[in-house]
């Protein structure tokens, strides 16, 4: 029934995923490609789905199979942008059952090194959002940010500032994916756009001052006599500049 | 005068303060605002492409000394402005919260006395740590003279004090900064050194040289940070490009700021701190000063070449971090590689080594990569003065200056 040269559909989750890489493992099965079920499979392919229940216990089993920092670096895998990101999280998995946490040295593997390349990005890419997010304040005292990141690391930042912004509202929107991330003192939720949406996104009466003030105070730090726009670009790209309020006057 | 207006003169009177690392402490917040992070934060990038982690100002740009490099003495006819605590608390909690900022940097000019003027910035960030509960990051600047309590209350509200060395020789502070005296700065770095745990400056000390505004060659400017590094542990020493601000006779008359000179003295610093290199072997009194052509790695590489070329796969690991190109972290990567599999100059590619300045001076497996009779000193500093003037030239996306490599 189940072939190698199928194209195995999965509903978008990583659990579900993970549950159906399980299956594969399980079956000796090596796909020709694992997809979400939004796939259109061209003429000369063929898809398949199994039924897979969202069993969570996947999660430690990987754990025990491997480490936790090779789940991790799943999770990366899974939130980054690559076209094939689910065949390369199989490929990874079964290296990573092989040799554990020595995969981490295997290079030399082609899956491998792609593989720890695409995470490398996305970690990049999050470190790089902990600094650029940039909160304005609502009327309702909420902080609202927009951004627009290649990879979806909205999950990982949510968490990071879950930590710094404890007692504060926020809510960051990921404008390319439309999705939101919500917290409410207490843990963050993850949203559809279209489900959350916000009514009066008036900005608090002190919030132009503020904004005036750092754009005054980032014109003013730069030393005119050391310029260098292509040092500036390289460590913060212009792909990301329009949620950079202090970078507007410069688009 | 609006807040708006003071933050504008005294961000212009701090700018030239070269640090700005928000890295070396980990704090976690239980009620207030904010948290540091251990690798340090850069939340913008300025027009000349420094990092922006702190909100870098002065309490005050008034002073009462004469220091013939800095705007903000006394003899300069600018706009003088002062921050009152609540001022500081307010810019910097709003900037924090709309993660502008990693946490504040608070320098100030001399008011009155070193004690009265350390006594205000205490007041502000005891008010900012106390009152509002700031859990992010404050580096401050201890003013030199200031009493011992001083600098121990100080200490204990901020992740990073430092205390600006200035000038590297005590003849180039007589002449240029003759209220300051060098013993009063490593007073308080002795101080710190000292007493320095995880409630009394956690992120250490760092200073910060003028270079170019006194005539001190590269040799005496490595051998004061090799003894700063070495007598108070100092995290950082900067190195900043004499930026002519003011007119005066005994100021040399510069139309560019030093920066190469600025580069190759950041890189030297790397080398001692990260390379297991000592100031004699890159400079000595034959030549004291920097070959601007070339990095000091390679120049040292170029000047020892009976040592090269090294096999990558049975290199010590010592051997490894004095090749050119090499760092730490590659250093580390080929160790821990070589023992799974022989490594070839296409692994070291995809373990993410840069082969640039390397492949001059490596082995992979027994073999040169080009034909191993151009091992000859001539064919190589030619080659990597020429990739660097095209890497200069063009305009690569991967540039990466070797000092943000940390």
């Amino acid at each position: 029934m189940s072939k190698s040269n199928y194209i195995y559909l999965y509903d978008g989750s990583f659990i579900n995923l993970l549950n159906l890489i399980k299956i594969l493992l399980k079956k000796k099965i090596i796909p020709q490609n694992i997809k979400d079920d939004t796939y259109l499979p061209n003429l000369l392919e063929q898809s398949f789905k199994f039924k897979i229940e969202d069993d969570e216990k996947v999660i430690q089993e990987i754990i025990n199979g491997t480490s936790k920092n090779i789940l991790t670096t799943i999770y990366y895998l899974f939130l980054s942008n690559e076209e094939n990101k689910e065949l390369l999280i199989y490929y990874f998995l079964v290296h990573s059952l092989k040799f554990k946490n020595k995969v981490y040295y295997m290079r030399n593997l082609k899956s491998v090194d792609k593989a720890l390349k695409v995470v490398m990005y996305v970690s990049h890419e999050n470190h790089k959002f902990k600094g650029f997010v940039r909160f304005k304040e609502l009327a309702n005292n909420i902080l609202y940010a927009e951004i627009s990141p290649v990879n979806n690391i909205l999950p990982i930042l949510s968490n990071y500032f879950k930590k710094r912004l404890k007692n504060e509202f926020f809510i960051i929107k990921d404008v390319k994916r439309n999705i939101v991330s919500v917290y409410d003192k207490k843990d963050f939720y993850i949203l559809d756009g279209e489900e959350f949406k916000l009514i009066g996104n008036k900005e608090s009466s002190s919030e132009k001052l503020i904004q005036d003030m750092w754009i005054a105070f980032y014109k003013t730090i730069g030393i005119k006599e050391r310029k260098n726009d292509r040092c500036r670009r390289n460590f913060m790209p212009k792909k990301y500049w329009k949620n950079i309020i202090e970078m507007r006057d410069e688009l | 005068m609006d807040i708006k207006e003071k933050l504008i003169i005294l961000a212009d009177s701090a700018k030239y303060d070269a640090s700005c690392s928000s890295s070396g402490s980990n704090r976690k917040t239980k009620n207030g605002l904010g948290t540091t992070s251990i690798a340090g934060i850069c939340h913008s990038f300025a027009s000349d492409g420094r990092c922006i982690s702190l909100l870098k100002i002065l309490m005050t740009n008034c002073c009462c000394y004469d220091c013939k490099y800095c705007l903000n003495r006394k003899s300069n006819n600018i706009k003088r402005a002062i921050f009152t605590k609540e001022e500081i608390c307010e810019i910097t909690l709003n900037f924090y919260r709309r993660n502008y900022i990693e946490g504040l940097f608070l320098s100030s000019g001399i008011i009155k006395n070193p004690d009265y003027t350390m006594n205000l910035m205490i007041e502000a960030i005891s008010f900012l740590r106390k009152k509002y509960h700031f859990g992010g990051y404050i580096h401050a600047k201890a003013i030199p003279g200031a009493s011992e309590y001083l600098i121990k209350k100080l200490g204990q509200l901020v992740d990073r004090m430092s205390a600006n060395i200035e000038l590297p020789t005590e003849n180039g502070l007589k002449l240029l900064a003759p209220n300051k005296e060098s013993t009063k700065v490593t007073k308080i770095m002795k101080y710190v050194d000292n007493n320095r745990n995880a409630r009394f400056v956690p992120a250490g000390q760092s200073t910060q040289m003028i270079i170019g505004a006194t005539n001190e060659s590269d040799l005496e400017i490595m051998s004061k940070s090799a003894s700063l590094y070495n007598s108070y542990k100092l995290k950082r020493v900067f190195y900043s490009a004499y930026i002519p601000v003011n007119n005066d006779k005994l100021l040399p008359s510069l139309k560019l700021p030093p920066l190469k000179r600025e580069n190759r003295l950041y890189q030297a610093d790397f080398l001692l701190r990260f390379y297991k290199f000592k100031v004699p072997d890159i400079l000595d009194e034959k030549n004291p000063n920097f070959n601007l052509l070339i990095d000091p790695k390679a120049d040292w590489a170029l000047r020892h070449l009976e040592e090269f070329p090294k096999e990558i796969n049975s290199a010590s690991y010592d051997e490894l971090l004095k090749i050119p190109g090499v760092g730490v972290k590659s250093a580390k990567r080929i160790i821990s590689a070589r023992k799974y599999f022989k490594l070839t100059f296409n692994d070291l590619s995809k373990l993410g080594i840069v082969l640039k300045r390397a492949k001059y001076f490596i082995l992979c497996g027994g073999k040169y990569f080009i034909d191993g009779n151009n091992f000859k000193r001539n064919f190589i500093e030619k080659n990597l003065i020429l990739e660097d003037k095209i890497y200069e030239t063009t305009s690569n996306e991967q540039l990466k200056l070797s000092l943000f490599d940390e």
